[in-house]
Protein backbone atom coordinates (compact mmCIF):
# COMPACT_ATOMS: atom_id res chain seq x y z
CA UNK A 1 0.00 0.00 0.00
CA UNK A 2 2.54 2.18 1.26
CA UNK A 3 4.90 1.96 -2.20
CA UNK A 4 1.71 2.41 -4.43
CA UNK A 5 1.46 5.65 -2.52
CA UNK A 6 5.12 6.80 -3.28
CA UNK A 7 4.26 5.39 -6.93
CA UNK A 8 1.17 7.44 -7.30
CA UNK A 9 2.54 10.82 -5.57
CA UNK A 10 5.66 9.82 -7.97
CA UNK A 11 3.40 9.98 -10.88
CA UNK A 12 1.15 12.65 -9.94
CA UNK A 13 4.22 14.86 -9.19
CA UNK A 14 6.89 14.67 -11.37
CA UNK A 15 4.75 13.17 -14.77
CA UNK A 16 1.71 15.62 -14.52
CA UNK A 17 2.72 17.76 -17.65
CA UNK A 18 3.23 14.35 -19.24
CA UNK A 19 0.29 12.90 -17.75
CA UNK A 20 -1.88 13.60 -21.40
CA UNK A 21 1.16 11.90 -23.59
CA UNK A 22 2.18 9.12 -21.68
CA UNK A 23 -0.69 6.86 -20.62
CA UNK A 24 1.92 3.58 -20.20
CA UNK A 25 2.88 4.72 -16.85
CA UNK A 26 -0.48 4.29 -15.73
CA UNK A 27 -1.23 1.23 -17.16
CA UNK A 28 2.22 0.10 -15.41
CA UNK A 29 0.58 1.01 -11.95
CA UNK A 30 -2.93 -0.81 -13.06
CA UNK A 31 -1.35 -4.03 -13.81
CA UNK A 32 1.02 -3.67 -10.12
CA UNK A 33 -2.12 -3.12 -8.55
CA UNK A 34 -4.52 -5.40 -10.06
CA UNK A 35 -2.34 -8.13 -10.55
CA UNK A 36 -1.09 -7.95 -6.49
CA UNK A 37 -2.76 -10.86 -5.28
CA UNK A 38 -3.44 -12.96 -8.31
CA UNK A 39 0.03 -13.82 -8.42
CA UNK A 40 0.52 -17.42 -6.36
CA UNK A 41 -2.97 -18.20 -5.92
CA UNK A 42 -3.62 -18.88 -9.15
CA UNK A 43 -0.59 -20.88 -9.67
CA UNK A 44 0.95 -17.91 -11.72
CA UNK A 45 4.42 -16.72 -11.10
CA UNK A 46 5.19 -13.66 -9.18
CA UNK A 47 8.39 -11.37 -10.39
CA UNK A 48 10.02 -8.92 -7.95
CA UNK A 49 12.58 -6.87 -9.01
CA UNK A 50 15.08 -4.21 -7.30
CA UNK A 51 15.03 -0.59 -7.43
CA UNK A 52 17.00 0.16 -9.97
CA UNK A 53 16.20 0.55 -13.73
CA UNK A 54 18.21 -2.42 -15.35
CA UNK A 55 16.40 -4.65 -13.13
CA UNK A 56 13.12 -3.50 -13.48
CA UNK A 57 14.05 -4.04 -16.86
CA UNK A 58 14.68 -7.64 -16.70
CA UNK A 59 12.24 -8.49 -14.89
CA UNK A 60 9.59 -7.43 -18.12
CA UNK A 61 12.36 -9.25 -19.97
CA UNK A 62 10.93 -12.20 -17.77
CA UNK A 63 7.75 -12.08 -17.62
CA UNK A 64 7.62 -11.15 -21.25
CA UNK A 65 9.77 -14.13 -22.35
CA UNK A 66 7.64 -16.78 -19.97
CA UNK A 67 3.86 -15.32 -20.84
CA UNK A 68 5.30 -16.46 -24.30
CA UNK A 69 5.98 -19.72 -22.84
CA UNK A 70 2.25 -19.73 -22.02
CA UNK A 71 3.31 -18.82 -18.13
CA UNK A 72 0.83 -16.47 -16.19
CA UNK A 73 3.48 -14.33 -14.15
CA UNK A 74 2.83 -10.37 -12.09
CA UNK A 75 5.61 -8.36 -11.80
CA UNK A 76 6.33 -6.26 -9.05
CA UNK A 77 8.76 -3.20 -9.69
CA UNK A 78 11.33 -1.69 -7.61
CA UNK A 79 10.18 -3.48 -4.25
CA UNK A 80 14.24 -2.18 -3.18
CA UNK A 81 17.49 -3.62 -2.31
CA UNK A 82 18.56 -6.88 -2.22
CA UNK A 83 18.48 -6.67 1.72
CA UNK A 84 14.60 -6.35 0.64
CA UNK A 85 14.30 -8.79 -2.41
CA UNK A 86 15.86 -11.90 -1.56
CA UNK A 87 14.41 -12.14 1.90
CA UNK A 88 11.00 -11.94 0.20
CA UNK A 89 12.01 -14.69 -2.01
CA UNK A 90 12.71 -16.69 0.60
CA UNK A 91 9.40 -16.50 2.42
CA UNK A 92 7.43 -16.92 -1.12
CA UNK A 93 5.93 -13.28 -1.57
CA UNK A 94 7.70 -13.49 -4.84
CA UNK A 95 9.54 -16.61 -6.87
CA UNK A 96 11.60 -14.91 -9.73
CA UNK A 97 14.35 -12.80 -9.35
CA UNK A 98 16.88 -11.05 -11.79
CA UNK A 99 20.01 -10.94 -9.94
CA UNK A 100 23.68 -10.56 -10.83
CA UNK A 101 26.24 -13.53 -9.51
CA UNK A 102 29.03 -11.79 -7.63
CA UNK A 103 26.81 -9.85 -5.50
CA UNK A 104 24.70 -12.69 -4.77
CA UNK A 105 27.52 -15.04 -4.21
CA UNK A 106 28.80 -12.38 -1.90
CA UNK A 107 25.78 -11.58 -0.22
CA UNK A 108 24.90 -14.96 0.30
CA UNK A 109 28.52 -16.10 1.25
CA UNK A 110 30.81 -13.14 2.54
CA UNK A 111 34.03 -15.44 2.44
CA UNK A 112 33.57 -16.57 -1.45
CA UNK A 113 36.53 -15.88 -3.93
CA UNK A 114 35.27 -17.06 -7.03
CA UNK A 115 36.13 -14.59 -9.92
CA UNK A 116 35.07 -16.58 -12.84
CA UNK A 117 31.57 -17.26 -13.89
CA UNK A 118 31.91 -21.00 -14.39
CA UNK A 119 33.04 -21.48 -10.87
CA UNK A 120 30.73 -18.74 -9.54
CA UNK A 121 27.66 -20.74 -10.77
CA UNK A 122 29.00 -23.53 -9.22
CA UNK A 123 29.61 -21.56 -5.90
CA UNK A 124 26.25 -20.29 -6.31
CA UNK A 125 24.46 -23.69 -6.52
CA UNK A 126 26.28 -24.48 -3.31
CA UNK A 127 25.24 -21.47 -0.91
CA UNK A 128 21.73 -20.35 -2.13
CA UNK A 129 19.04 -21.29 0.54
CA UNK A 130 17.06 -24.08 0.77
CA UNK A 131 13.95 -24.42 -1.71
CA UNK A 132 15.44 -21.67 -4.16
CA UNK A 133 18.12 -22.31 -6.57
CA UNK A 134 20.07 -20.14 -9.43
CA UNK A 135 19.25 -21.15 -13.04
CA UNK A 136 22.07 -21.11 -15.91
CA UNK A 137 23.36 -17.23 -16.46
CA UNK A 138 22.75 -15.50 -19.20
CA UNK A 139 25.36 -14.06 -21.67
CA UNK A 140 24.79 -10.27 -20.32
CA UNK A 141 26.93 -9.30 -17.59
CA UNK A 142 26.71 -5.86 -15.87
CA UNK A 143 30.35 -6.17 -14.20
CA UNK A 144 32.60 -3.26 -12.38
CA UNK A 145 35.08 -2.10 -15.28
CA UNK A 146 37.98 0.46 -15.69
CA UNK A 147 37.48 2.55 -18.42
CA UNK A 148 40.15 5.31 -19.84
CA UNK A 149 39.12 7.33 -22.82
CA UNK A 150 39.62 6.36 -26.95
CA UNK A 151 42.59 8.78 -26.86
CA UNK A 152 44.04 7.78 -23.58
CA UNK A 153 44.02 3.85 -25.12
CA UNK A 154 45.46 5.08 -28.06
CA UNK A 155 47.95 7.25 -27.16
CA UNK A 156 49.77 4.76 -24.42
CA UNK A 157 48.53 1.51 -26.25
CA UNK A 158 45.76 0.38 -23.48
CA UNK A 159 44.09 -2.91 -24.53
CA UNK A 160 44.08 -4.93 -20.67
CA UNK A 161 44.62 -4.03 -17.37
CA UNK A 162 48.06 -5.19 -17.61
CA UNK A 163 48.94 -2.47 -20.13
CA UNK A 164 48.33 -0.04 -17.46
CA UNK A 165 51.64 -1.06 -15.93
CA UNK A 166 53.49 0.77 -18.70
CA UNK A 167 52.65 4.14 -17.23
CA UNK A 168 52.93 3.34 -13.71
CA UNK A 169 52.68 6.51 -11.69
CA UNK A 170 51.53 8.54 -14.55
CA UNK A 171 47.50 7.89 -14.39
CA UNK A 172 44.82 9.20 -11.99
CA UNK A 173 42.06 7.02 -11.58
CA UNK A 174 38.61 7.72 -10.32
CA UNK A 175 36.61 5.39 -8.13
CA UNK A 176 34.33 5.18 -5.54
CA UNK A 177 36.01 5.36 -1.82
CA UNK A 178 35.51 1.81 -1.30
CA UNK A 179 37.96 1.25 -4.04
CA UNK A 180 41.06 2.23 -2.39
CA UNK A 181 41.37 -0.39 -0.29
CA UNK A 182 39.72 -2.94 -2.22
CA UNK A 183 41.11 -6.17 -3.95
CA UNK A 184 38.47 -4.92 -7.04
CA UNK A 185 40.45 -2.00 -6.96
CA UNK A 186 43.11 -0.29 -6.16
CA UNK A 187 45.26 -3.32 -3.75
CA UNK A 188 43.82 -5.90 -6.56
CA UNK A 189 45.76 -3.83 -9.48
CA UNK A 190 48.68 -3.56 -7.50
CA UNK A 191 49.24 -7.09 -6.30
CA UNK A 192 47.56 -8.93 -9.55
CA UNK A 193 48.83 -6.70 -12.46
CA UNK A 194 51.56 -4.33 -10.68
CA UNK A 195 49.93 -1.59 -11.65
CA UNK A 196 50.10 1.85 -9.58
CA UNK A 197 48.75 4.85 -10.02
CA UNK A 198 49.91 8.61 -9.60
CA UNK A 199 47.14 9.21 -7.66
CA UNK A 200 43.42 7.81 -6.22
CA UNK A 201 40.50 10.21 -6.03
CA UNK A 202 37.55 8.77 -3.94
CA UNK A 203 34.51 10.20 -6.20
CA UNK A 204 31.32 7.61 -6.84
CA UNK A 205 30.35 4.25 -8.64
CA UNK A 206 29.78 4.95 -11.82
CA UNK A 207 27.92 7.83 -10.86
CA UNK A 208 27.76 11.07 -12.47
CA UNK A 209 30.77 12.24 -10.72
CA UNK A 210 33.66 9.80 -12.19
CA UNK A 211 31.90 9.91 -15.37
CA UNK A 212 31.81 13.93 -15.33
CA UNK A 213 35.84 13.71 -14.24
CA UNK A 214 36.82 10.90 -17.33
CA UNK A 215 34.93 12.93 -19.99
CA UNK A 216 36.91 16.49 -18.67
CA UNK A 217 40.22 14.83 -18.32
CA UNK A 218 40.20 15.58 -14.62
CA UNK A 219 40.99 11.82 -13.77
CA UNK A 220 42.43 8.95 -16.96
CA UNK A 221 40.65 5.48 -15.40
CA UNK A 222 37.50 5.07 -14.16
CA UNK A 223 35.41 2.92 -12.04
CA UNK A 224 32.19 2.14 -14.09
CA UNK A 225 29.62 -0.80 -14.74
CA UNK A 226 29.29 -2.08 -18.38
CA UNK A 227 26.00 -1.99 -18.46
CA UNK A 228 26.44 1.66 -18.28
CA UNK A 229 24.67 4.41 -21.31
CA UNK A 230 27.79 6.61 -21.13
CA UNK A 231 30.47 4.38 -22.36
CA UNK A 232 29.11 3.53 -25.53
CA UNK A 233 27.89 7.30 -26.20
CA UNK A 234 31.55 8.68 -25.12
CA UNK A 235 33.21 5.68 -26.72
CA UNK A 236 35.01 4.88 -24.03
CA UNK A 237 37.56 1.65 -23.61
CA UNK A 238 36.33 -1.05 -21.14
CA UNK A 239 40.30 -2.51 -20.30
CA UNK A 240 40.19 -6.28 -20.01
CA UNK A 241 41.08 -8.54 -17.33
CA UNK A 242 42.73 -11.39 -18.47
CA UNK A 243 43.41 -12.87 -15.01
CA UNK A 244 39.90 -12.39 -13.58
CA UNK A 245 40.65 -9.74 -10.89
CA UNK A 246 36.83 -8.46 -11.13
CA UNK A 247 34.28 -10.83 -10.22
CA UNK A 248 31.85 -12.06 -12.84
CA UNK A 249 28.26 -10.58 -12.66
CA UNK A 250 26.50 -12.40 -15.33
CA UNK A 251 22.59 -12.41 -14.98
CA UNK A 252 21.22 -15.19 -13.05
CA UNK A 253 17.09 -16.13 -12.70
CA UNK A 254 16.97 -16.55 -9.07
CA UNK A 255 13.70 -18.97 -8.22
CA UNK A 256 11.81 -20.84 -5.93
CA UNK A 257 12.29 -24.53 -6.88
CA UNK A 258 8.81 -25.18 -6.87
CA UNK A 259 7.85 -23.09 -9.35
CA UNK A 260 10.93 -23.54 -11.92
CA UNK A 261 8.86 -26.43 -14.18
CA UNK A 262 10.51 -27.24 -17.41
CA UNK A 263 8.55 -24.51 -19.42
CA UNK A 264 9.97 -22.22 -17.04
CA UNK A 265 13.84 -22.95 -17.29
CA UNK A 266 13.62 -23.67 -20.93
CA UNK A 267 12.22 -19.86 -21.49
CA UNK A 268 14.50 -18.30 -19.01
CA UNK A 269 17.74 -20.02 -21.12
CA UNK A 270 16.41 -18.88 -24.24
CA UNK A 271 16.33 -15.42 -22.93
CA UNK A 272 19.51 -15.88 -21.30
CA UNK A 273 21.69 -16.92 -24.02
CA UNK A 274 19.94 -14.00 -26.71
CA UNK A 275 20.52 -11.22 -24.34
CA UNK A 276 24.09 -9.42 -24.03
CA UNK A 277 25.60 -6.28 -22.51
CA UNK A 278 25.18 -4.40 -25.48
CA UNK A 279 21.69 -4.89 -25.89
CA UNK A 280 20.87 -4.53 -22.11
CA UNK A 281 22.54 -1.34 -22.20
CA UNK A 282 20.89 0.07 -24.93
CA UNK A 283 17.39 -1.19 -23.33
CA UNK A 284 19.18 0.73 -20.33
CA UNK A 285 19.50 3.77 -22.15
CA UNK A 286 15.60 3.81 -23.54
CA UNK A 287 14.10 3.65 -20.26
CA UNK A 288 17.03 6.37 -18.64
CA UNK A 289 17.98 8.97 -21.16
CA UNK A 290 14.58 8.60 -23.87
CA UNK A 291 12.32 8.15 -20.55
CA UNK A 292 10.64 5.05 -21.89
CA UNK A 293 8.74 3.14 -20.01
CA UNK A 294 10.49 -0.35 -19.18
CA UNK A 295 7.46 -2.88 -19.49
CA UNK A 296 7.23 -1.41 -23.03
CA UNK A 297 10.97 -1.68 -24.19
CA UNK A 298 11.00 -5.00 -22.79
CA UNK A 299 8.13 -5.92 -25.04
CA UNK A 300 9.42 -4.57 -27.61
CA UNK A 301 12.75 -6.39 -27.35
CA UNK A 302 11.28 -9.80 -27.00
CA UNK A 303 9.32 -9.20 -29.88
CA UNK A 304 11.98 -7.88 -31.93
CA UNK A 305 14.08 -11.26 -31.14
CA UNK A 306 11.04 -13.52 -31.61
CA UNK A 307 10.82 -14.14 -27.84
CA UNK A 308 7.77 -12.15 -26.64
CA UNK B 1 28.59 -0.76 22.29
CA UNK B 2 31.20 -0.73 24.90
CA UNK B 3 33.74 -2.44 22.48
CA UNK B 4 32.87 0.27 19.70
CA UNK B 5 33.42 3.00 22.12
CA UNK B 6 36.97 1.75 23.09
CA UNK B 7 37.62 0.96 19.51
CA UNK B 8 36.50 4.52 19.12
CA UNK B 9 38.94 5.85 22.21
CA UNK B 10 41.91 4.04 20.61
CA UNK B 11 41.01 5.27 16.88
CA UNK B 12 41.01 8.96 18.43
CA UNK B 13 44.18 8.68 20.21
CA UNK B 14 46.37 6.51 18.85
CA UNK B 15 49.91 8.74 17.38
CA UNK B 16 49.61 7.16 13.97
CA UNK B 17 45.94 7.86 13.44
CA UNK B 18 47.41 11.66 13.84
CA UNK B 19 50.31 11.97 12.17
CA UNK B 20 51.05 11.59 8.16
CA UNK B 21 49.13 12.82 5.06
CA UNK B 22 46.08 11.22 6.29
CA UNK B 23 46.48 11.84 9.85
CA UNK B 24 43.92 13.23 11.86
CA UNK B 25 46.29 16.78 12.43
CA UNK B 26 46.69 16.97 8.68
CA UNK B 27 42.97 16.60 7.99
CA UNK B 28 42.15 19.41 10.72
CA UNK B 29 44.04 21.71 9.09
CA UNK B 30 42.40 21.07 5.91
CA UNK B 31 38.69 21.16 7.46
CA UNK B 32 39.47 24.06 8.69
CA UNK B 33 40.68 25.68 5.51
CA UNK B 34 38.08 25.26 3.78
CA UNK B 35 35.91 26.57 6.53
CA UNK B 36 37.51 29.96 7.90
CA UNK B 37 38.15 31.03 3.88
CA UNK B 38 34.04 29.93 3.02
CA UNK B 39 33.11 31.74 6.10
CA UNK B 40 35.31 34.87 5.67
CA UNK B 41 34.48 35.06 1.81
CA UNK B 42 30.81 34.69 2.72
CA UNK B 43 31.05 37.69 5.11
CA UNK B 44 32.90 39.67 2.59
CA UNK B 45 29.64 39.37 0.27
CA UNK B 46 26.94 38.90 3.00
CA UNK B 47 27.98 42.07 5.36
CA UNK B 48 27.55 45.18 2.84
CA UNK B 49 24.72 43.15 1.67
CA UNK B 50 23.32 43.04 4.73
CA UNK B 51 24.11 46.58 6.10
CA UNK B 52 22.59 48.25 2.76
CA UNK B 53 19.53 46.25 3.29
CA UNK B 54 19.43 47.19 6.92
CA UNK B 55 20.43 50.78 6.39
CA UNK B 56 18.25 51.73 3.22
CA UNK B 57 15.49 49.69 4.33
CA UNK B 58 15.32 49.33 0.22
CA UNK B 59 14.96 45.39 -0.84
CA UNK B 60 14.60 43.94 2.58
CA UNK B 61 11.55 42.12 1.16
CA UNK B 62 13.45 40.10 -1.91
CA UNK B 63 16.93 39.96 0.25
CA UNK B 64 15.19 38.27 2.93
CA UNK B 65 13.55 35.59 0.77
CA UNK B 66 16.49 35.25 -1.77
CA UNK B 67 17.94 34.12 1.53
CA UNK B 68 15.20 31.74 2.27
CA UNK B 69 15.55 30.15 -0.75
CA UNK B 70 19.00 29.83 -0.42
CA UNK B 71 19.08 28.32 2.66
CA UNK B 72 16.68 25.68 0.95
CA UNK B 73 19.12 24.88 -1.65
CA UNK B 74 20.68 20.95 -1.44
CA UNK B 75 24.11 21.25 -0.42
CA UNK B 76 25.55 18.19 -2.28
CA UNK B 77 23.34 18.71 -4.93
CA UNK B 78 25.24 21.89 -5.56
CA UNK B 79 28.49 20.69 -5.22
CA UNK B 80 27.29 18.17 -7.62
CA UNK B 81 25.92 20.77 -10.50
CA UNK B 82 29.05 23.04 -9.91
CA UNK B 83 31.67 20.15 -9.96
CA UNK B 84 29.82 18.99 -13.46
CA UNK B 85 30.17 22.17 -14.95
CA UNK B 86 33.77 22.96 -14.02
CA UNK B 87 35.21 19.84 -13.35
CA UNK B 88 37.61 18.32 -10.77
CA UNK B 89 38.35 20.87 -8.47
CA UNK B 90 38.04 22.48 -5.05
CA UNK B 91 35.78 25.41 -6.43
CA UNK B 92 32.56 23.31 -5.87
CA UNK B 93 33.32 22.70 -2.38
CA UNK B 94 33.81 27.05 -1.52
CA UNK B 95 30.92 27.84 -4.00
CA UNK B 96 28.38 25.34 -2.04
CA UNK B 97 29.89 26.27 1.47
CA UNK B 98 29.99 30.19 0.97
CA UNK B 99 26.20 29.65 -0.29
CA UNK B 100 25.28 27.64 2.46
CA UNK B 101 27.00 30.92 4.94
CA UNK B 102 25.52 33.84 3.17
CA UNK B 103 22.05 33.68 3.58
CA UNK B 104 22.36 33.32 7.47
CA UNK B 105 24.89 36.23 7.10
CA UNK B 106 22.55 38.29 5.26
CA UNK B 107 19.37 37.88 7.42
CA UNK B 108 21.15 38.47 10.57
CA UNK B 109 22.83 41.28 9.57
CA UNK B 110 19.46 42.92 7.87
CA UNK B 111 17.88 41.63 11.51
CA UNK B 112 20.28 43.72 13.75
CA UNK B 113 20.33 47.01 11.32
CA UNK B 114 16.30 46.61 11.72
CA UNK B 115 16.18 46.49 15.61
CA UNK B 116 17.76 49.09 16.13
CA UNK B 117 15.68 51.93 17.97
CA UNK B 118 14.27 54.60 14.95
CA UNK B 119 14.35 57.10 17.75
CA UNK B 120 18.04 56.29 18.37
CA UNK B 121 18.31 56.93 14.64
CA UNK B 122 16.47 60.43 14.69
CA UNK B 123 18.31 61.86 17.50
CA UNK B 124 21.38 60.80 15.73
CA UNK B 125 19.97 63.07 12.73
CA UNK B 126 19.13 65.51 14.94
CA UNK B 127 22.69 66.24 16.09
CA UNK B 128 23.69 66.51 12.85
CA UNK B 129 24.83 63.12 11.92
CA UNK B 130 25.12 62.01 8.00
CA UNK B 131 23.54 59.05 6.76
CA UNK B 132 26.90 57.09 6.31
CA UNK B 133 27.90 58.58 10.01
CA UNK B 134 25.02 57.15 11.21
CA UNK B 135 25.79 53.79 9.87
CA UNK B 136 29.06 53.21 10.97
CA UNK B 137 28.62 55.28 14.32
CA UNK B 138 25.44 54.33 14.92
CA UNK B 139 23.46 51.27 13.87
CA UNK B 140 26.64 49.08 12.93
CA UNK B 141 27.86 49.42 16.82
CA UNK B 142 24.21 48.56 18.16
CA UNK B 143 23.23 45.49 15.58
CA UNK B 144 26.93 43.93 16.27
CA UNK B 145 25.48 41.33 18.44
CA UNK B 146 23.43 40.48 16.12
CA UNK B 147 26.07 40.34 13.13
CA UNK B 148 28.23 38.59 15.30
CA UNK B 149 25.46 35.85 15.94
CA UNK B 150 25.16 35.52 12.19
CA UNK B 151 29.00 34.94 11.83
CA UNK B 152 29.07 32.52 14.31
CA UNK B 153 25.84 30.84 13.10
CA UNK B 154 27.55 30.30 9.50
CA UNK B 155 30.39 29.34 10.95
CA UNK B 156 29.33 26.21 12.87
CA UNK B 157 27.03 25.29 9.84
CA UNK B 158 30.16 26.02 7.74
CA UNK B 159 32.44 23.76 9.34
CA UNK B 160 29.62 20.90 10.38
CA UNK B 161 29.26 20.76 6.18
CA UNK B 162 32.30 21.28 4.99
CA UNK B 163 32.61 17.39 5.49
CA UNK B 164 31.48 17.62 1.69
CA UNK B 165 35.12 18.56 0.17
CA UNK B 166 35.22 14.58 0.73
CA UNK B 167 31.95 14.01 -1.63
CA UNK B 168 34.75 15.05 -4.17
CA UNK B 169 38.21 13.61 -3.36
CA UNK B 170 39.43 16.32 -1.16
CA UNK B 171 40.18 16.17 2.40
CA UNK B 172 38.99 17.21 5.57
CA UNK B 173 37.49 15.51 8.48
CA UNK B 174 34.76 14.44 5.89
CA UNK B 175 37.36 11.76 4.47
CA UNK B 176 36.90 9.64 7.09
CA UNK B 177 33.37 9.87 7.35
CA UNK B 178 33.10 9.21 3.79
CA UNK B 179 35.84 6.66 3.69
CA UNK B 180 34.46 4.63 6.76
CA UNK B 181 30.69 4.43 5.08
CA UNK B 182 32.29 2.88 1.79
CA UNK B 183 34.69 0.52 3.85
CA UNK B 184 31.94 -0.07 6.36
CA UNK B 185 34.19 1.08 9.28
CA UNK B 186 32.27 2.28 11.90
CA UNK B 187 35.03 3.32 14.17
CA UNK B 188 36.38 5.65 11.47
CA UNK B 189 32.87 6.95 10.37
CA UNK B 190 32.01 7.69 14.51
CA UNK B 191 35.83 9.34 15.10
CA UNK B 192 35.10 11.93 12.20
CA UNK B 193 31.99 12.76 12.84
CA UNK B 194 32.98 13.41 16.46
CA UNK B 195 35.75 15.41 15.50
CA UNK B 196 33.75 17.49 13.17
CA UNK B 197 30.99 17.89 15.94
CA UNK B 198 34.36 18.85 18.29
CA UNK B 199 35.53 21.59 15.78
CA UNK B 200 32.13 23.41 15.46
CA UNK B 201 31.35 23.61 18.95
CA UNK B 202 35.03 24.63 19.55
CA UNK B 203 34.37 27.08 16.60
CA UNK B 204 30.99 28.49 18.07
CA UNK B 205 32.82 29.08 21.41
CA UNK B 206 35.90 30.60 20.10
CA UNK B 207 33.46 33.13 18.00
CA UNK B 208 31.78 33.80 21.04
CA UNK B 209 34.65 34.21 23.35
CA UNK B 210 35.51 36.97 20.86
CA UNK B 211 31.69 38.18 20.77
CA UNK B 212 32.11 38.77 24.83
CA UNK B 213 35.59 40.46 24.09
CA UNK B 214 34.06 42.94 22.24
CA UNK B 215 31.47 43.91 23.93
CA UNK B 216 32.96 44.14 27.07
CA UNK B 217 31.98 47.43 28.28
CA UNK B 218 28.61 47.13 27.38
CA UNK B 219 25.11 46.46 29.59
CA UNK B 220 24.12 43.02 29.70
CA UNK B 221 21.05 44.04 27.78
CA UNK B 222 22.76 45.54 24.55
CA UNK B 223 25.26 42.30 24.13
Amino acid sequence: MNRRTVLTALLAGASAPLLASCSSGITSLKGDGAGGDSGNSSGGLTIGTANFTENQILGYLYAGVLNAAGVKTTVKPNLGSREIVVPALRSGDIDLLPEYQGSLLLYLDKKATETEAGAMQNALATVVPDGLEVLPYAAAEDRDSFAVTQETADRYGLKTLADLRKVNGKLVFGAAAEMKKRVVGVVGLKDQYGVEFKEFKALDSSGPLVKGALKKGDIDVANVFTTDVDIVENGWVLLADPKNLIPAQHIVPLIASRKADSKVRKALARLGNTLTTPQLTELNRLVDKEKRDPDRVADAWLKKHKLG
Amino acid sequence: MLELLKNLASWLTSPAQWSGPEGIATRVLEHLEYSVLATLAAAVIALPIGLLIGHTGRGAFLAVNLSSFGRALPTVGLVTLVFLAGGLSVWPVYVSLVALAVPVIITNTYAGMAAVDPEVKDAAKGVGLRGRQILWQVELPLALPLIMTGVRLATVQVVATATIAAYVSFGGLGRYVFDGLAQRDLVQVLGGAALVAVLAVAADLALGGLTRLLFRGRPAAAR
